[in-house]
């Protein structure tokens, strides 16, 4: 086996069994590395735990950076050549919002998928060996760490659960 | 919508990619000829300078900022489709979006390239863009045309990446399903996606608020392209209307594009069950609303042509109906604010054959709109020392149109047998979930 880890993998056809898989391994305190599902299913994360996610967060500092960097733009430059043409202000405020704004969404969208790849870990082109294609597809995943004593007590609550295959992480 | 099982639509999905026909191969060759052509056309205009289009006082805008204005409105409603419908939770988004949105990106990148062909000298373009050069030179912020340029590169480049975050979990799941150098390079473009629930979270949330930022960003687009005109003092052209005007304008052209690509896709990749009649008549709904929004705003632009007292507006509007462009004038008229309304009976909204004739209807009216619109202003202006014509369309604009249509339908050729055209994904989402228990309820039962 490759790394430390060691656990098994329960496979499941209805998002119900899985998610009664991880409230029971929840109860009795193992530790769930992941789970799959071939659809994002928000009971599963909040099953696991986790509601929100961080992503949000780079966005809104992407999109400030953004309209700071639109105006700075616009004002820097036109401070470069500081002539009153026509009696208007050198550094007028309407046009560079339009700037500002084009920028907030540009730089907000880097920001936010920036933030997507790095807190979903990819891109990682190696997939652990334990992933199964069919998880793309219509099979659900539970991923639990144990030690070699506990499997035989997590592969009882993953088959009790519903697991149709129940296989070790190092397979 | 029919019901299906997630392998059903995995299935499904996965034999819209097969191997192609050579009738495909006869397309492709078609379109790339038309592509060469365009290219030819460019290159001889490149050689010769600009006196090889039609452009010179007093129109100096021709048909390569219709082509622009035009490419550009059909992009909006892939955006509309894919972000504020998903906003909306509209139920018939679906199936359509996936492929709405890659005409977005074809559009844009059609769109993106008609101001280097309206450019002289194309090899200096990079000057627009602002980069520290010893001259401190920069370009003027407070230009509608460098909005545009930043507005366009922005529309781009959002509408790729939005795409690419939604085709990622379904690059995942070709890549299980293939084997190969198809799998190898699904595998790529997947980015190693697990559909792990951390994953699932991150993406839910990234791919909101992509909706959330492409919506507006949509709107100010195309008002940024208006902008091109209504900034200047032009008779015809300096009006507060444009904005709104020009955004309905795109969606009623871009959804008219999705009928018109998708009503031979479907049968093409035979997802008759999945792109179905009720989504299209939605999509014809819809084009009765941008129908009538494109009538009131002939109408208002008329109306205050008229009733501002403004001599020189009234002079242009009384000239683009009877003068040398008033056919064309006419047939915007009819195409885009009457023909639409036919979709308001249901034996026309639900006929294929209509459906597609209204919709390149549109498509042509939303042509000539941008035709009179940008040509018949410049052309009759204030001071009748400067009244003039349109020289062109010459054969090199000819070709470059007949370029710029290959272009976009061979990437939207290519696009749908490579990449699945319905979301994968987003189609597992919409059906019940699997259940095991309630016997009969849920299509999902193994």
């Amino acid at each position: 086996m490759k790394g430390n880890k060691e656990g098994l993998v329960g496979v499941f056809s209805y998002p119900e069994d899985l998610l009664s898989a991880l409230k029971m391994a929840k109860k009795e305190g193992l530790r769930i590395l992941t789970a799959y599902s071939p659809v994002k299913h928000e009971e599963i994360s909040e099953a696991l735990g986790k509601k929100s996610s961080m992503v949000r967060y780079f966005t809104l500092a992407g999109g400030i950076l953004g309209i700071l960097s639109g105006f700075g733009l616009g004002f820097y430059t036109s401070m470069q050549w500081n002539l009153i043409v026509s009696g208007k202000p050198v550094s007028p405020i309407p046009p560079y919002i339009i700037i500002a704004f084009e920028f907030c969404i540009l730089i907000g969208v880097f920001f936010n998928l920036g933030a997507v790849l790095l807190f979903s870990r990819i891109p990682w082109f190696r997939l652990k060996n334990y992933y199964d294609p069919r998880f793309s597809e219509d099979r659900y995943g539970a991923v639990i760490l144990c030690d070699e004593p506990e499997k035989e007590k997590v592969r009882e609550i993953l088959t009790k659960a519903g697991a149709e295959e129940v296989y070790d992480i190092a397979r | 919508m029919k019901s299906y099982t997630y392998k059903e639509i995995d299935e499904k999905i996965v034999s819209t990619l097969s191997p192609p026909t050579k009738g495909y191969f006869g397309i492709v060759a078609l379109l790339i000829l038309g592509l060469l052509t365009g290219g030819a056309c460019w290159a001889y205009q490149i050689a010769v300078g600009l006196g090889a289009a039609g452009v010179m006082h007093p129109v100096a805008w021709g048909t390569y900022l219709i082509n622009f204005v035009f490419w550009v409105g059909i992009a909006h409603s892939g955006t509309l489709i894919s972000a504020i419908l998903y906003l909306f939770r509209t139920p018939w988004r679906t199936p359509l979006a996936r492929s709405a949105e890659a005409m977005t990106v074809f559009a844009v990148v059609t769109a993106g390239l008609f101001p280097f062909i309206h450019l002289g000298r194309v090899w200096i373009v990079y000057w627009i863009m602002p980069y520290p050069n010893q001259r401190n030179l920069w370009p003027n912020f407070q230009s509608p045309l460098v909005f545009d340029v930043i507005a366009i590169s922005t529309y781009l480049t959002v509408s790729i990446l939005f795409w690419y975050t939604g085709l990622i979990p379904d690059f995942a799941a070709l890549r299980d399903r293939f084997k190969g150098i198809r799998k190898k390079i699904y595998g790529l473009f997947s980015l190693g996606w697990t559909g792990s629930s951390d994953q699932w979270r991150h993406h839910g949330w990234g791919y909101l608020l992509f909706a959330a930022l492409a919506t507006p960003l949509v709107i100010s687009v195309h008002s940024v392209v208006s902008w091109d005109f209504a900034l200047g003092i032009v008779p015809g052209w300096h009006s507060t209307i444009f904005a709104p005007y020009f955004v309905a304008g795109a969606i009623h052209s871009g959804l008219a594009m999705v009928l018109t690509l998708l009503i031979p896709m479907r049968r093409l990749l035979k997802l008759e069950d999945i792109i179905s009649m009720y989504v299209l008549e939605n999509v014809a709904k819809t084009i009765v609303f941008t129908g009538l929004i494109m009538g009131y705003s002939y109408a208002t632009e008329l109306f205050m042509a008229w009733y501002s007292g403004n001599l020189v507006e009234r002079a242009v509007f009384d000239w683009r109906a009877t003068g040398p462009y008033g056919f064309l004038f006419w047939v915007m008229i009819v195409c885009n604010s009457i023909v639409p309304l036919f979709f308001f009976l249901k034996r026309i909204r639900t006929s294929l054959a209509a459906m597609m004739i209204i919709s390149i209807l549109i498509n042509i009216g939303m042509y000539y709109e941008r035709y009179v619109i940008i040509l018949s202003s410049v052309a009759h202006e204030f001071d009748p020392y400067s009244w003039g014509r349109y020289f062109g369309p010459t054969c090199v604009e000819f070709g470059i149109l007949i370029g710029s249509f290959s272009l976009f339908f061979l990437l939207f050729v290519l696009f749908a047998k490579f990449i699945p055209t319905v979301s994968i994904t987003e189609l597992k989402e919409d059906q019940p979930m699997p259940v095991k228990r309630q016997a009969g309820e849920g299509r999902n039962e193994r």
